[in-house]
């Protein structure tokens, strides 16, 4: 494309010390439907070009949706005069870039069957079907599928030499049933997220019998008892339920533009500094987490973040003691990094790339375990299934958690459905009282595709993952 | 009308050969400088276009959305959306597009915003860090400027247009281990003063200097319009008609009973200046004077164009907030209890119990307690589960309404046994 070249030549004249323009199509295909009605079945494209300009220790963004070679240079002159505006300011405090070399690249999502494409007749009738099955069941006066099919078309230049071409798209299905009794409604979900694949993993899912459990499930819930007053337990939470726990108090924290105070006004900052790594103990010896942007079938495994940096794998949190941070290039330096890992990311064309999650993982147990075996070992719990109400501090240390389906674990069984569940705890009680945590059989993903962050508010997606483990002598109780 | 907006309906009106069809426009300028820790990290500018469309043919509807008008993108988004609706099911609750209608005055768009220099605004943030660094503080926040002109238009007759603008600037200042914010959101800059939001800002951070650790308990709280904004906005999500008919939220068979406190009344008005009051909403429907809750009797509900027709009633939306308030002032608050709190902000608020209205977040930005009238120290933050329409049954006083953000003017409140759970270290 003409563009991409157009546009760097012009940030070189205009006096850039690093310039990069992303021209990106952004396809959404959404379908939502309840109770057998149609209530959104759309398509959109978004398509434009976002330009930023380094100068003098500070950045210039500027976007526009009109390609044409005076638009381009026009948008160019934008971003570097807005560069220089915010430059007046930093005079003393001058952002730096990591060091980075350029590439020339092409990366896509493996994919067997394009969902967007797909005939839009196979998609709404699964739909239906889903829906038909749920609402079957006496008791439930809600179901709905929400069905969103996610295309990503970029092409990335940079003043470095970077020339990228990168293809991405994920799916996302979700469905859900509320069950009303005796003047009680409760809902039961089936949710694993986002998953950069096709239809192919929408197949594999079999996702009419997962209705029939949603619903019976929600069914369970809505008769079942609710837990006492809270009372120090022991939970095991299963990998859906972790992956929403890990992104709030391991994945947010653990953001080096968190860590630095960047996001201080809005989403928060971190309990997590620097003097603290490599030497905190942020969980039991068990827990490793893992950032990783090269992740099989991950939302934040683009080939390439928005820096122009590429993939990459390392620990986040190691033997339980705090490692790195997720960072970008002009984070990445405010405590002297040799190099960004890649964590960069814009959502739409017209937004300004962000340090976001990446990918995150926690390892699996290294000793065969079933979630079976680890309810047997259980004398007094409660297991928690999926995610429900969440809620943190801006410096990520206290928290309270949901789920989306309890059972009451007694002598080391499963002995009644609960409702009304929540759990308090704070970091870094809550990751150093694990104390197993499943095998490798047992590890599942789970995409979050709503990660809101940013002002304007950005969507960012990344995949995170465990196994079931248990967590000794944490708060649970019901809720009022 | 702006002619982007006759274009574009003139080209849709000649080339969508469905039944029916509501397309919808808008066309947007934003300007925003973010900065953090004393430093500009980033800064963004740029104009947006949206066209939606959504057809039907029969009761089978389908939708697309482009960000380009010219021919060929006007084209792909008729055709698609035909293409989406022949290839889709029927919608057994389709509702035909709505036709003309009376729309009321807006006066949302304030001229002297949307020409606001971004050069004025990067004063302002030097200005804002300039005055941190006095103090001895960092400051982050960000300065930020829109403009919005949307369109929407029918097959069966309905056009309305509205322009907007909007200018924020929000402050954290941060000295050693006090943070503290003050916000600025309204449509017109005009009101805006840095100087007065500052001192605002060193008030709150001095009066946090001294802090003192305190346990969660039920304890009465002077809710300044910031914190009872975060809360209002979702307990309205959780007022919606068909959800509580369906048995789904604590509104259920509520209608016309009394079911918050008697010293709250919640409405949405055109008769407030200083508030944005959008004249139409996205089905189409005209904005209202309406009553939420009057008097604690539970007057309407938000409820749409399907589900009002079902139920025999006029179709009605949120479009802004409105809570009278009363006189007194947060002196004579503190006098009406023995012991209390002082919130400025809540954060992360979210559902914990959908049926029961209970919600979950904590305080944020600075929690104040007072004991016989008068302010003793500060305190740690704290963990809420709180059920909001319960708690305005326990209101015992409330402050002059002010504007709390573009779209809603609420007052300070006091309300007795607030229910804390727990405390975070800071």
């Amino acid at each position: 494309m003409k563009y991409l070249d157009l546009a760097m030549d012009a940030a070189a004249k205009l006096g850039a010390e690093y310039a990069d323009i992303r021209v990106q199509k952004t396809t959404d295909q959404v379908i939502y439907l309840h109770n057998l009605s149609l209530k959104n079945t759309s398509n959109s494209v978004l398509y434009g070009y976002g330009v930023r300009v380094f100068k003098d220790g500070a950045w210039g963004f500027a976007h526009s949706n009109v390609f044409s070679d005076d638009a381009v240079q026009a948008t160019v002159k934008r971003a570097s005069e807005i560069a220089a505006l915010s430059a007046s300011v930093n005079k003393d405090k001058k952002l730096r870039l990591a060091p980075e070399r350029g590439y020339i690249a092409k990366y896509e999502t493996p994919v067997r069957i394009d969902s967007i494409s797909l005939p839009l007749a196979e998609k709404v009738e699964l739909m239906l079907e889903v829906n038909r099955v749920m609402l079957a069941y006496d008791g439930i006066r809600q179901a709905v599928f929400y069905l969103v099919m996610h295309k990503d078309e970029k092409l990335f230049a940079s003043t470095l030499g970077s020339r990228l071409e990168l293809n991405t798209q994920w799916i996302m299905p979700m469905i859900n049933a509320i069950a009303v009794h005796e003047g009680d409604s409760q809902s039961r979900s089936f949710n694993e997220g986002g998953c950069a694949t096709g239809w192919e993993w929408i197949q594999s899912l079999n996702l009419t019998e997962k209705a029939k459990q949603v619903a019976e499930e929600a069914l369970i819930k809505v008769k079942a008892d609710a837990l006492g007053p809270e009372q120090r337990r022991t939970l095991i939470l299963d990998p859906n339920h972790l992956g929403l726990t890990m992104h709030e108090s391991v994945g947010h924290p653990t953001e080096l533009d968190r860590v630095l105070g960047w996001e201080a006004d809005y989403a928060g900052i971190s309990f997590a500094t620097p003097e603290k790594l490599k030497t905190y103990q942020y969980g039991a010896p068990i827990i490793n987490f893992v950032g990783d942007n090269t992740l099989d079938e991950g939302l934040a495994t683009l080939g390439f973040d928005d820096d122009g940096v590429p993939g990459q794998k390392w620990y986040i949190v190691k033997d339980g003691i705090l490692n790195e941070y997720g960072s970008t290039r002009d984070t990445a330096m405010e405590i002297g990094l040799e190099a960004s890992r890649g964590c960069n990311r814009a959502t739409y064309y017209f937004d300004q790339p962000i340090n976001r999650i990446p990918n995150l993982y926690l390892l699996p147990g290294t000793k065969e375990l079933t979630p079976s075996e680890l309810i047997a070992d259980t004398e007094d719990g409660v297991y928690i299934q999926g995610q429900g109400s969440f809620s943190i501090d801006q410096h990520r240390l206290n928290f309270q958690f949901g789920g989306d389906f309890f059972w009451e674990i007694k002598n080391g069984k499963l002995a009644r459905p609960l409702k009304k569940v929540i759990y308090k705890s704070c970091n870094p009680e809550f990751w150093n009282a694990c104390d197993a945590i499943c095998d490798e059989r047992w590890w599942r993903p789970f995409g979050v595709i709503n990660c809101g962050k940013g002002q304007p508010s950005q969507s960012g997606r990344m995949t995170h993952g465990a196994a079931t483990a248990r967590f000794r002598n944490i708060r649970v109780g019901g809720s009022q | 009308m702006n002619p982007l907006f006759e274009k574009i309906a003139q080209y849709v009106q000649k080339h969508c050969s469905a039944d029916d069809y509501t397309l919808q426009v808008r066309i947007s300028d934003n300007h925003e400088t973010r900065f953090a820790q004393n430093a500009v990290t980033q800064h963004i500018a740029g104009a947006t276009t949206d066209i939606d469309l959504e057809v039907a043919f029969g009761d089978k509807t389908g939708g697309c959305g482009v960000n380009q008008s010219d021919p060929a993108s006007l084209d792909f988004l008729i055709k698609t959306a035909e293409d989406m609706a022949k290839l889709n099911k029927p919608d057994p609750e389709f509702m035909p597009s709505v036709g003309a209608q009376t729309l009321p005055q807006a006066n949302n768009a304030d001229p002297a915003t949307q020409n606001l220099d971004p050069a004025k605004m990067v004063e302002i943030v030097q200005s804002a860090i300039a005055k941190a660094k006095a103090y001895g503080a960092t400051v982050s926040g960000m300065t930020e400027k829109h403009w919005s002109e949307r369109f929407m238009a029918t097959k069966n007759g309905f056009s309305g247009s509205d322009a907007a603008t909007e200018f924020g600037h929000s402050m954290t200042i941060k000295k050693d281990s006090v943070e503290t914010k003050v916000s600025y959101s309204a449509k017109d800059f005009g009101g805006f003063s840095l100087d007065r939001d500052f001192a605002q800002l060193l008030s709150q951070a001095e009066a946090l200097r001294e802090m003192k650790d305190f346990d969660p308990c039920k304890i009465a709280v002077i809710l300044r319009p910031g914190a009872l904004e975060e809360l209002l906005w979702f307990m309205g999500w959780m007022m919606n008609r068909r959800q509580s008919d369906e048995g789904f939220t604590p509104f259920t068979g509520q209608l016309g009973q009394p079911f918050f406190g008697e010293k709250f009344t919640w409405k949405s008005t055109l008769q407030r200046p200083e508030l944005i009051a959008s004249p139409f909403n996205h089905e189409g429907i005209a904005s209202q004077e309406i009553a939420w809750v009057e008097n604690g009797v539970l007057k309407n509900m938000p409820v749409n164009r399907y589900w009002a027709k079902k139920v025999n009633t006029e179709p009605l939306g949120i479009f802004n907030v409105y809570i009278p308030g009363g006189e007194a002032t947060e002196e004579e608050m503190m006098q009406m209890v023995p012991r209390g709190l002082i919130i400025n902000r809540f954060w992360y608020i979210r559902t914990v119990d959908a049926k029961a209205g209970e919600l979950t977040g904590m305080t944020r930005d600075g929690v104040l307690y007072f004991e016989n009238g008068n302010v003793k120290h500060a305190v740690n933050n704290l963990r809420f589960n709180e059920i909001p329409h319960l708690a305005t049954r326990r209101i015992l006083a409330l402050g002059p309404t002010q504007l709390s953000s573009a779209a809603m003017s609420a007052p300070t409140m006091l309300i007795d046994g607030f229910n804390f759970v727990d405390k975070t270290s800071f």
